[in-house]
């Protein structure tokens, strides 16, 4: 499996999920378990460069992906934009949201550089927050500057 | 003016902000340790039932099974959320003989794997005799309603399930209602609503070596959780450490003792092995606490000018099998009533009722949402009668500074009537409200009041704060408060960084470990940024008096003559006369005994009162500092459909002042959020006591499409200075209340259609609708 750049070998069960593995074998607990059955996108990880549920994928589908959890998008000791937007806007309160929501962002600015609101709250509208009602997530995510990318 | 303050008051950016954004916050979820075995819950399938015989011996002999716990492994010690001579506990943490809702406890298995555990629990067998069972709370309170708990002293003879009543009186209201110009009775009804936190109830424990039993539970305290622990398994305190773990979100529902922390406490303690327990979300939604659903009936006498003369109010609320806090949520709705308009008279019954229902626990706002949405709805029902607009009475009626409450607290500071004033005014309200409106979709206007305490007597009665200065002059905080997210260990940086003029970057917090961090009074009891805030405010103002008094030597100064100014102490004038923290602290350590420069504070809130006020009749001291605020919901709502949308939310609020804005408007935002989602949509629905809404996909909460434009404005009443303790009030909790009545007013407003209970479901705007149309005709 090749998770945030580096090659990793694992033996795992046929039924086991990515979330498992992530959190149980590979010991990145950054992505979190939230219902485990895809409702809430607290799970989110890129699956090359696309967000998709860790806890609805098994391990085995993602041999030959490219996986991106939250351990992977700051370079070194510089944080991303997106998770400086993140603390300096207020867009994280408890924080159990947060993995997720910064990689549904992340897939969507990759894309597209300047989105609309509309576009945000769409690419973040399966993740799932109860404590910021997501003004200022959304904020965050609109005011990110990833020229530097 | 008030002096200049660099840190407090100012918009900085949570202290934890990048651990949580790196994924590197550990949750309790997150906790793993070396040898942890699974644990798993085996609940009841019925609602009422006697339990005839529990054989584990087949569960036990599963390969890899570790340990398994029923009643008989425990030293049978009922707990309850709150226990007085009243309100005597009335909860085993694994039920003894008699079940009483569906997904009661009845036994624990630990195992090497979550499976082995799951089939574990496949292999007890457990004999019921089913009993009958009652779910409706004014089903419960008939004298022929299956009793629930035989054996209990009963508090409201001859009714046999009622679990705690509240009652009070002030005035006179018969006599008030006598000369009322008019008097309108009416009855509304709030939903069963869950918190819907992100992180599933979880717990981490293990017994070690030495016999200390080390917890992390994913919750909003750490010392309410170790005395309870403690008690219901028979350890002395200081066998007990509850450690800090991130909670993912908490809302109320992480406060008491629950089973699973309990279960794997002792599991732990059979097999000697750490435990793990984490539920499923269906779990989370069938067997742990929500909110109170309460009947609120509310009858109110006004003079022709729209000042209440008279308020008799009677909450029903069904608290299902045990108490939890359904005694304590009739006690607030009591409080809840009376705080934010003047009542010559006032009579209040509350009942909490047992049905065969899942326990119940406090909710953000905790009986605040349903008794503002009931008195908020009807005020506007008056005013109409009056041909008052909303503003005008509310205006008339509002509370000011220094009023007396019925339970001989005073409002102290008071912004209210400038909420209600600035509410109206930013939002347009008077131009807006009461426009006939016409069309597929339809816009309406609302407003909402409400009040909130700020801090109570409660175990463990005070928050404690230590503050120590290292040899390079940064400084470490020690605090047990348990940051929820809501900002607590920010917040407390901040009122230190203001003391000692250290940024708070260079403050690291040791928080929320009942071993090595002071007593808290925990985040749920709307405290936090007062009675800590304090607590740390005095411990930093100890350090700074030592650090002073060694340089007043040293310099050969008056220390009224000394500042501080980034880490270094100077004389005021001559500014080359100086030394650092650094050097105070190693003076100190010199010329001191050795003493590093440990500063401590202590706080406590109402002071001089014993105890927390009676849960049965409301005497005694509350709080000593209310919130107030006035929110305003524009709404359309669409005609065709039904549906409900809320555009608008603007909230004025009364917090004493800022400590920290940013932290501020994240609280009102997420209030607006819960309560949109009370008013629109979110109900736990029930059928003869199982939980038919046990996903995200069936109990809806806002998502990001919900988004609601949400704007928060300050009336400040108070201040901060240094060296002299400060009153600040609520923001956490008080803020779903006002806005949920106003989301109903402007539902009327919009298309004349009075809500009596919560969520407003499209189908009955629909109905509604129709109904009025018919009448037309």
């Amino acid at each position: 499996m090749k998770i945030n750049g580096d090659y990793h070998e694992v033996a795992i069960e046929p039924q086991r999920t990515l979330l498992e593995v992530l959190r149980e074998d590979l010991g990145l607990t950054g992505t979190k378990f939230g219902c485990d059955t895809g409702e809430c996108g607290a799970c989110t990880v890129l699956m090359d460069g696309n967000p998709v549920l860790s806890c609805m994928t098994l391990a085995v589908e993602v041999q030959d992906k490219d996986i991106l959890t939250i351990e992977g998008i700051a370079r070194h000791a510089e944080l991303h934009p997106l998770q400086r937007s993140f603390i300096e806007h207020g867009a994280i309160q408890c924080g159990y949201c947060t993995a997720g929501m910064i990689l549904s962002a992340k897939a969507l600015l990759d894309k597209l550089p300047k989105p609309t609101e509309t576009q945000v709250k769409r690419a973040i509208e399966g993740n799932l927050c109860r404590c910021t009602g997501y003004n200022k997530i959304i904020e965050a995510i609109m005011n990110t500057d990833c020229g530097d990318k | 003016m008030s002096e200049a303050l660099s840190y407090v008051g100012q918009r900085i950016p949570r202290k934890d902000g990048c651990e949580k954004a790196t994924g590197k916050a550990t949750y309790t979820v997150d906790v793993s340790l070396p040898r942890m075995l699974w644990g798993r819950i085996l609940r009841s399938p019925y609602p009422h039932a006697r339990i005839l015989n529990i054989d584990t011996s087949k569960a036990q002999r599963l390969s890899g099974v570790k340990a398994v716990i029923s009643h008989r492994d425990t030293l049978g010690i009922k707990h309850g959320f709150v226990e007085t001579p009243r309100y005597p506990p009335d909860q085993y943490l694994l039920a003894e003989e008699r079940v009483r809702y569906v997904g009661e406890e009845i036994a624990a298995v630990a195992a090497s794997d979550e499976l082995t555990a799951e089939e574990a629990l496949s292999l007890i067998e457990v004999e019921y005799e089913e009993l009958p069972a009652v779910f409706d709370p004014l089903e419960a309170m008939k004298l022929d309603a299956p009793e629930i708990h035989p054996t209990h002293p009963k508090v409201d003879e001859p009714l046999k399930n009622i679990a705690g009543k509240t009652s009070a009186t002030w005035g006179d209201v018969e006599k008030g209602f006598g000369e009322s110009f008019c008097v309108r009775e009416d009855r509304f009804e709030s939903q069963l609503r869950t918190h819907a936190y992100l992180e599933p109830q979880a717990t981490v424990a293990y017994y070690d070596e030495t016999g200390k039993l080390n917890v992390w539970t994913s919750s909003q305290g750490a010392f309410i959780k170790r005395a309870k622990l403690a008690k219901t398994l028979g350890l002395p305190f200081s066998n007990v450490r509850v450690l800090k773990s991130y909670t993912g979100g908490a809302f109320g529902g992480k406060v008491d003792l629950f089973s699973h922390e309990f279960c794997a406490s002792l599991l732990s303690m059979k097999c000697h092995l750490p435990v793990k327990m984490v539920y499923s979300r269906e779990e989370v939604f069938c067997a742990a606490r929500h909110g109170q659903p309460l009947i609120v009936e509310v009858k109110t006498g006004v003079k022709k000018d729209g000042t209440l003369v008279a308020q008799q109010i009677r909450t029903i609320n069904n608290c299902g099998a045990y108490r939890g806090s359904g005694v304590v949520v009739i006690f607030l709705s009591w409080g809840f009533a009376m705080l934010p308009y003047r009542l010559p008279n006032l009579k209040y019954d509350g009942y909490a009722v047992y049905t065969n229902n899942p326990v119940r626990c406090p909710q953000r706002g905790h009986g605040a949402p349903q008794v503002r949405f009931a008195i908020e709805s009807q005020l506007d029902m008056i005013a109409q009668e009056l041909h008052l607009d909303p503003i005008q009475i509310r205006l008339t009626n509002a509370r000011q500074k220094g009023e007396a409450l019925p339970n001989n607290d005073t409002v102290g500071s008071c912004g209210l009537i400038d909420c209600i004033n600035e509410a109206a005014r930013v939002t347009n309200f008077i131009q807006k409200y009461g426009k006939r409106k016409s069309g597929r979709r339809r816009k309406g206007i609302g407003i909402g009041v409400s009040s909130y305490f700020s801090g109570s007597l409660i175990y463990p009665n005070s928050s404690s704060v230590i503050v120590k200065v290292h040899d390079d002059g940064t400084v470490t905080l020690l605090t047990g408060a348990s940051d929820i997210g809501q900002g607590a260990e920010t917040i407390l940086c901040q009122i230190v960084a203001e003391e000692l003029g250290v940024p708070t970057e260079e403050i690291s917090v040791v928080a929320a470990d009942t071993e090595t961090t002071p007593v808290d009074i925990g985040a749920w009891i709307s405290g936090g940024a007062r009675v800590s805030g304090n607590a740390a405010k005095k411990a930093a103002e100890s350090v700074r008096e030592q650090l002073l008094d060694v340089a007043a030597e040293e310099l050969e100064a008056n220390k009224g003559d000394l500042r501080i100014e980034n880490k270094e102490i100077f004389v005021l004038g001559s500014p080359q006369r100086k030394i650092s923290f650094s050097e105070a602290v190693a003076l100190s350590i010199m010329k001191r005994d050795g003493n590093p420069v440990i500063g401590e504070g202590h706080f406590r809130t109402v002071k001089n009162v014993p105890y927390h006020p009676s849960l049965a009749t409301t005497k005694g001291r509350w709080s000593d500092s209310y919130a107030f605020d006035a929110q305003v919901a524009e709404v359309e709502v669409d005609t065709e459909t039904g549906i409900v949308t809320l555009t608008h939310a603007v909230t004025v609020h009364d917090c004493g002042f800022p400590i920290n804005p940013l932290l501020i408007e994240g609280q009102v935002d997420g209030q607006v959020s819960m309560a949109q989602g009370q008013a629109l949509f979110e109900e736990v629905l029930m059928e003869n006591g199982r939980t038919l809404t046990v996903s995200f996909l069936d109990y809806k909460i806002p998502c990001a499409l919900n988004t609601v434009k949400s704007e928060c404005f300050e009336i400040i009443t108070e201040e901060y200075k240094r060296g002299a303790p400060y009153t600040t009030k609520e923001v956490g909790e008080g803020l779903v209340s006002g806005i949920l009545a106003a989301i109903a007013n402007a539902v009327y407003d919009a298309v004349g259609v009075r809500v009596r209970k919560l969520p407003i479901h499209p189908n009955f705007i629909l109905e509604a609708l129709r109904k009025k149309q018919e009448r037309c005709r």
